[in-house]
C-alpha cells in the first residue's frame, strides 16, 4: 500500500516548491490554492484530464531524454539548407531492397497455414528474410533516435551492437535450422503444445 | 479529403471512449518535458469585460512565453470570452482577446481567410490554422492553443521558422529550364499534365504538416519533411521543369526522403485537406527503379 502511495506523496513534494514560488509572482494562484499542501493532487489529475494526467512517476525531477539545444542558424538565414551528396545504396536502392524483403516475407509467413511445414530451403530463406529485414528495421530505428549530431558515440556503438546482434541471429537461426527442426516445424509444435 | 478529415474528426469526438484512446491527431502533450509550462491552474484568468447575463462563457488556456524574460519559464494564461460576443472562429477569439483583454498576446495573422498560413498552431491538439478552426459552442469544453509543436519559439504563439524556409529553399522551389519554349511564348502544358499539379500547388507552407511529424521533430535539420516533400514533388511532377533528375538525386540519401515512415499525421492534420503523405509515396515509387 505504502509502495501505492508513494507516487502521489512525492508528486506532492515535488511540486510543493515550485508553486511556493508561483505563488508569489501569480497573485490569482495563492487565493485558489493557499497551500499547495491543501491541494487533493489525485482528485485534481483526474478533474482535468491531461493537465497532470502523466504525474511524476519518479522521485528525482523529470529530465528529457534528449533535450533540444539551443537554436543555431547554419550559415546565413536565407542560404538554402545543405543538400547531402547523393548515394543510392543509402536512398532509392536501399529502400527498394527493403520494401522486396517486406514484400516477400509475406508469402513466405503465409505458406507454412496453407502447406501445413515447409522444405528446409524455403525455411531457411524465411530465417535470411527475417534477419535482414530485422537488420534494417533496427538500422532505421537507430538513424531516427540517435542522431549523429548529437550523439555520435550511443549511435556508432548500438549500430556495432546491432551488427553483433544480427550475426548471432544468423549463426544461432543457422544451427537451429541445421541441427534441430528449424522455426516454422518449432512454431508449429509450440502452437499444437 | 476535407470532408473525408472532418468525419475523422466527428468519429474521433463522438465515441465513448477516454480521450486518451481518441487522440488520434498531432497532439502535443500537455505536460511534455520538451515544452513543460506552468500550468493553468497556477497562474491569473483574465476575464471577459462585462459579462452579459446570457453570456456564453468559453475559457481558452493560450501558451505565454516571454523572450524579455528568458529565464521565467512558459506558462499557460487563461482568458475567458463571451461566445455572444466572438466570431466563429479561434482566430477571432484571439484576435478579441488582443483587441480587448491583453494587449500583450502575440501571434501571426494575416488574411483571416485561411490562403497565407500565417496563422498556423496548434489548438486543442491538433496543428490547424486559427483562421480555419472554429470554436467549438460547448462552453464547458476549454480550449488549449499552444503554438507549432517541437519549434523554437519567438514569443507567445510565434514559431520560428528559420529552418522550414531554408529546407524550403534547398529544393530550389522554381521552374528550371535549358531550352526556351517552342513557340518562343510560353511553356504549354496539356490538361492532363496540368492535372497532375492538382492538390499540390494548393499548399500555402503553413507548416502544420512538417511540424505534426514525428520523424521530422526527431531529425529536422536532415529530413525535410512534408511540407517541403510536398513542395519537391510538385516540381519533380512539373512537365514545364528540366532538372527532374537533378531534383531526385537531391532527395536521395538516407535523411532527406527516406525518414518519412509513412505516420500520416501530416495528411491528418493539412489544414487544406492535401494529402503530403501521398505526394512522399509517388516520389518514392518513381525512385524505386531507376
Amino acid at each position: 500500500m505504502a509502495s501505492i502511495a508513494r507516487p502521489a506523496l512525492l508528486r506532492q513534494v515535488c511540486n510543493a516548491a515550485p508553486s511556493r514560488r508561483m505563488a508569489s509572482t501569480f497573485a490569482g494562484s495563492s487565493l485558489k490554492h493557499p497551500s499547495p499542501l491543501t491541494r487533493r493532487p489525485m482528485q485534481s489529475a483526474f478533474a482535468t484530464p491531461g493537465a497532470s494526467r502523466v504525474a511524476a512517476f519518479h522521485a528525482s525531477g523529470r529530465r528529457p531524454i534528449l533535450p533540444p539545444l539551443p537554436q543555431v542558424v547554419d550559415g546565413d538565414v536565407n542560404k538554402p539548407a545543405p543538400v547531402p551528396e547523393p548515394s543510392a545504396s543509402h536512398g532509392n536502392y536501399h529502400w527498394t531492397f527493403e520494401r522486396l524483403i517486406s514484400a516477400g516475407l509475406i508469402p513466405l509467413s503465409i505458406a507454412p497455414f496453407a502447406a501445413g511445414s515447409l522444405n528446409p530451403l524455403m525455411d531457411a530463406s524465411l530465417c535470411a528474410l527475417i534477419i535482414v529485414h530485422s537488420h534494417i528495421g533496427f538500422t532505421a530505428n537507430i538513424i531516427d533516435y540517435f542522431p549523429e549530431k548529437r550523439v555520435p558515440l550511443i549511435r556508432k556503438g548500438s549500430f556495432w551492437l546491432l551488427r553483433a546482434g544480427t550475426v548471432l541471429l544468423g549463426i544461432g537461426m543457422y544451427s537451429f535450422e541445421t541441427n534441430d527442426v528449424g522455426i516454422t516445424e518449432a512454431i508449429k509444435r509450440v502452437w499444437h503444445a | 479529403m476535407a470532408s473525408t478529415r472532418a468525419l475523422a474528426r466527428l468519429a474521433t469526438r463522438r465515441t465513448a471512449v477516454p480521450a486518451v484512446w481518441t487522440r488520434s491527431f498531432a497532439s502535443v502533450e500537455p505536460a511534455s518535458p520538451s515544452r513543460s509550462t506552468i500550468s493553468e491552474t497556477k497562474t491569473s484568468t483574465v476575464k471577459e469585460p462585462a459579462p452579459q447575463k446570457d453570456a456564453k462563457i468559453k475559457t481558452f488556456h493560450v501558451y505565454r512565453w516571454n523572450p524579455d524574460e528568458p529565464t521565467s519559464k512558459p506558462r499557460m494564461q487563461s482568458y475567458t470570452l463571451d461566445l455572444n460576443k466572438t466570431g466563429p472562429m479561434m482566430l477571432d477569439a484571439l484576435i478579441r482577446i488582443k483587441n480587448e483583454t491583453d494587449p500583450t498576446l502575440t501571434f501571426r495573422r494575416s488574411c483571416r481567410e485561411g490562403i497565407c498560413g500565417s496563422c498556423a498552431m496548434n489548438i486543442d491538439g491538433v496543428n490547424t490554422l486559427a483562421c480555419l478552426c472554429r470554436i467549438p459552442t460547448d462552453t464547458t469544453k476549454e480550449s488549449r492553443i499552444y503554438p507549432l509543436p517541437h519549434t523554437y519559439v519567438v514569443k507567445d504563439l510565434v514559431p520560428d521558422l528559420t529552418n522550414f524556409y531554408k529546407q524550403y529553399r534547398s529544393i530550389k522551389p522554381y521552374l528550371q529550364r535549358d531550352t526556351p519554349p517552342p513557340d518562343g511564348r510560353e511553356n504549354r502544358q496539356s490538361k492532363a499534365e496540368r492535372k497532375k499539379l492538382d492538390g499540390l500547388y494548393e499548399c500555402i507552407l503553413c507548416a502544420c504538416c512538417s511540424t505534426s511529424c514525428p520523424s521530422y521533430w526527431w531529425n529536422q535539420e536532415e529530413y525535410l519533411g512534408p511540407a517541403v516533400l510536398l513542395q519537391s514533388y510538385r516540381w519533380i511532377a512539373d512537365s514545364r521543369d528540366e532538372r527532374t533528375a537533378e531534383r531526385k538525386d537531391a532527395l536521395n540519401n538516407s535523411m532527406s526522403l527516406y525518414r518519412c515512415h509513412t505516420i500520416m499525421n501530416c495528411s491528418r492534420t493539412c489544414p487544406k485537406g492535401l494529402n503530403p503523405g501521398l505526394a512522399i509515396a509517388e516520389i518514392k515509387k518513381s525512385m524505386a527503379f531507376t
